[in-house]
């Protein structure tokens, strides 16, 4: 990958912002002169001969891979577990915030399978209220049953799914009114 | 009779560990193929396989008695392994296999069906002086019967489903009051999940260790126990770490609780290798609880501290062979840990996470054993239970053990998929573990946080995406004109635009 050595005036900027809005301020990500959040640091990325992405930080070495990404939004698997951040410019950052203000207050989370599997039994009823971490139902896959929880508090606006169905990966399962 | 050949009616982790040691005595190996699993690692390690991934069958590949069988015959093989899970402990598959004269690389049918029998285990155990917990002899029928029951032997009490396991149709109840209430949602939650609303009573023990001693008999009558395993470190009834010997037991237990093990393995003429598990409570009482008549997942910890091959034993006293070890040749030395990996998401309440490990990397060490079923491109069905590697290690004392597992926790790279590593590790990094302070309720109850990470580990996330986020856009910036690419509109035309909305 070639370096992007500052021709431009401007070191480049990106600010990754996490799902509870905490920011990390990257900037220059390839050059020598990397500052996270305005303190400089010296890490390095590289593959290793194995094909493992590897990062070194003060002497130790982390595991690193992206999961998931589509458009800004990633996912990064780091030492066994996963960081989302969606990545922005200083720019599109305040676009967000700006756009943020008018953003719907009561959107409906939709919640998926996260794996095939059979309902075994629905714990919660529709119009029910749950909390974040709740678990609303039991599916069972891998010959264990697996409770599911709600990564949102909320209503529970519908439900689509009864015990004994069999679900696809990604099936919707219900959607909550937050 | 020597075993010329074996047939490992198994898979994964197991079956590899099987082989192992079956090579290693010169036995030729032959492995099952299925069609859900038609790459596995172990297929590529034994000597020979018998391929059922063709015939379409609504029995489990693992779980078909007849067809392992016949297809032990066909290969003539002397013997079968069933391993742990699937067909190990099913007295009519090891009767079949007397039947048909062929091994079974296990105790006798008979020794099976008693243990497995909840009642009639706890006959024997009280037949043989070894505790008891207190309970129902029977089923309850009623919540006045479960009353009168818990005034003899006092509250707390717990309900368990009679046809239940898993914690399912299972409740305590602390005092006459709650019992009605507690009886009817115990039998309801049985009733929907096994079709059986009967339920047992036992006195329940606040927080128990769960202790098992590993024993061994042959057919001579002879017999001896390789000390205990420590299993407390348990979510919804699964072990997920276990070691050996155990913080809880001094010298004086340790014989105590062995004797009792080996009082039930005599009383069933017990001739292989199994483990009698009991409870210990706080005052260190210990209840039998049931014995497992089969290897375990981890008696790698038990190898470690005695230096003795357990399948090895198992596949001679299998053959008739006289069990030469002699209870005061076994002495547990150092200590041993075992950490199992599962292929599951920690951080969304270890759910399954499946696919294809792209890669995986293990650590290397004299202390260090890993038992493995997967490989680089190995694939992590829905359709076997999630353990896909176990980490074993030993070292003099406990604190170095849990150094040594901490180090070695690091140095498995796994890419593809998420595993329980970061539970582990925070397991050995807790403070409560570290000292040996702990019972079945500690992941309940004294862990705030199921996995580990370290404070720059979020801040090193952000900087992977960030600069693959920037790497992108400069290869997109260099490849191609941009024309009417929403990046190129002016940003401060953009601004204006969106506050005109």
């Amino acid at each position: 990958m070639k370096l992007l050595k500052s021709k431009r005036k401007n070191e480049p900027e990106f600010i990754a912002v996490t799902p509870n809005e905490k920011k990390y301020i990257i900037r220059n990500p390839f050059g020598e002169d990397l500052k996270i959040n305005g303190q400089h640091h010296d890490v390095k990325i590289y593959e290793d001969e194995e094909g493992f992405t590897v990062i070194e930080f003060k002497n130790k070495k982390y595991l690193a891979e992206i999961t998931d990404k589509s458009q800004n939004k990633y996912t990064v698997l780091l030492n066994g577990l996963s960081y989302s951040f969606t990545i922005e410019s200083p720019i599109s950052y305040r676009r967000r915030k700006y756009l943020g203000k008018y953003k719907q207050t009561n959107r409906l989370e939709v919640i998926e399978a996260p794996m095939p599997g059979k309902i075994v039994e629905l714990l919660v009823e529709e119009h029910s209220r749950v909390k974040e971490g709740e678990a609303i139902l039991i599916l069972e896959a891998m010959k264990m049953q697996n409770e599911i929880m709600t990564q949102v508090s909320g209503k529970i606006h519908k439900i689509h799914v009864k015990a004994g169905d069999s679900v696809a990966k990604d099936e919707v399962l219900m959607e909550i009114e937050r | 009779m020597r075993i010329k050949s074996l047939l490992i009616a198994n898979r994964g982790e197991i079956a590899v560990r099987i082989n192992e040691t079956a090579k290693r005595l010169k036995i030729k190996t032959i492995g099952i193929k299925t069609a859900k699993e038609p790459n596995a690692l172990y297929l590529r390690l034994v000597d020979d396989v018998i391929d059922f991934s063709h015939t379409l069958d609504e029995i489990p590949e693992f779980l078909d008695i007849e067809r392992i069988i016949e297809a032990a015959l066909q290969c003539k093989a002397d013997a079968i392994h069933p391993g742990y899970g699937f067909l190990a402990e099913n007295p009519y598959f090891a009767r079949r296999c007397e039947e048909e004269k062929i091994i079974f690389v296990g105790p006798s049918a008979l020794a099976i069906f008693k243990m497995g029998n909840k009642t009639i285990a706890k006959q024997i155990a009280q037949r043989y002086d070894v505790p008891l917990l207190q309970g129902s002899q029977r089923t309850v029928k009623n919540p006045k019967e479960a009353e009168d029951i818990a005034e003899k032997i006092g509250y707390p009490v717990i309900l368990k489903a009679a046809a239940g396991g898993g914690g399912r149709g299972m409740r305590i109840v602390e005092k006459a009051s709650m019992m009605e209430k507690m009886f009817r949602m115990a039998a309801n939650e049985s009733e929907k999940a096994f079709n059986d609303s009967s339920l047992f009573i036992e006195k329940y023990v606040r927080n128990p260790r769960h202790i098992e001693f590993q024993i061994m008999g042959d057919r001579h009558g002879n017999y001896i126990h390789l000390g205990e395993r420590e299993c407390s470190i348990q979510r919804k009834h699964q072990k997920l770490i276990e070691e050996s010997p155990s913080f809880a037991l001094d010298e004086k237990l340790r014989t105590e609780m062995g004797e009792a093990a080996i009082r039930i393995a005599k009383a069933v003429y017990y001739h292989s290798v199994g483990t009698v598990e009991f409870l210990l409570d706080a005052d260190k009482n210990f209840f039998f609880m049931e014995m497992n008549t089969r290897i375990q997942v981890e008696h790698p910890v038990t190898e470690m501290v005695t230096g003795i091959d357990l399948i090895e034993w198992q596949l001679r006293i299998a053959e008739g062979q006289k069990l030469t070890l002699k209870q005061q040749d076994i002495k547990l030395t150092g200590w041993a840990i075992e950490c199992r990996i599962n292929a599951e998401d920690v951080q969304a309440g270890f759910s399954p996470n499946l696919g294809i490990v792209e890669k995986v990397s293990f650590p290397k060490g004299k202390n260090i054993r890993m038992d493995t079923g997967i490989t680089d491109y190995s694939v992590v069905t829905p359709y076997f239970d999630s353990m896909v590697a176990k980490l074993i290690v030993h070292a003099e004392t406990r604190k170095k053990a849990i150094a040594t597992a901490n180090a070695a926790l690091k140095k498995i790279w796994i890419r593809g998929i998420k595993t329980t590593i970061p539970f582990c590790l925070a397991v050995m990094n807790h403070k409560k573990f570290k000292k040996g302070d702990f019972n079945t309720s500690f992941i309940d109850k004294d862990m705030e946080k199921l996995y580990y990470n370290e404070e720059a580990d979020e801040m090193l996330a952000a900087y992977v995406a960030a600069f693959d986020f920037a790497a992108e856009l400069e290869t997109n910036r260099s490849a191609k004109p941009d024309f009417e690419r929403g990046k190129n509109i002016s940003p401060w035309v953009l601004n204006k635009r969106l506050k005109s909305l």
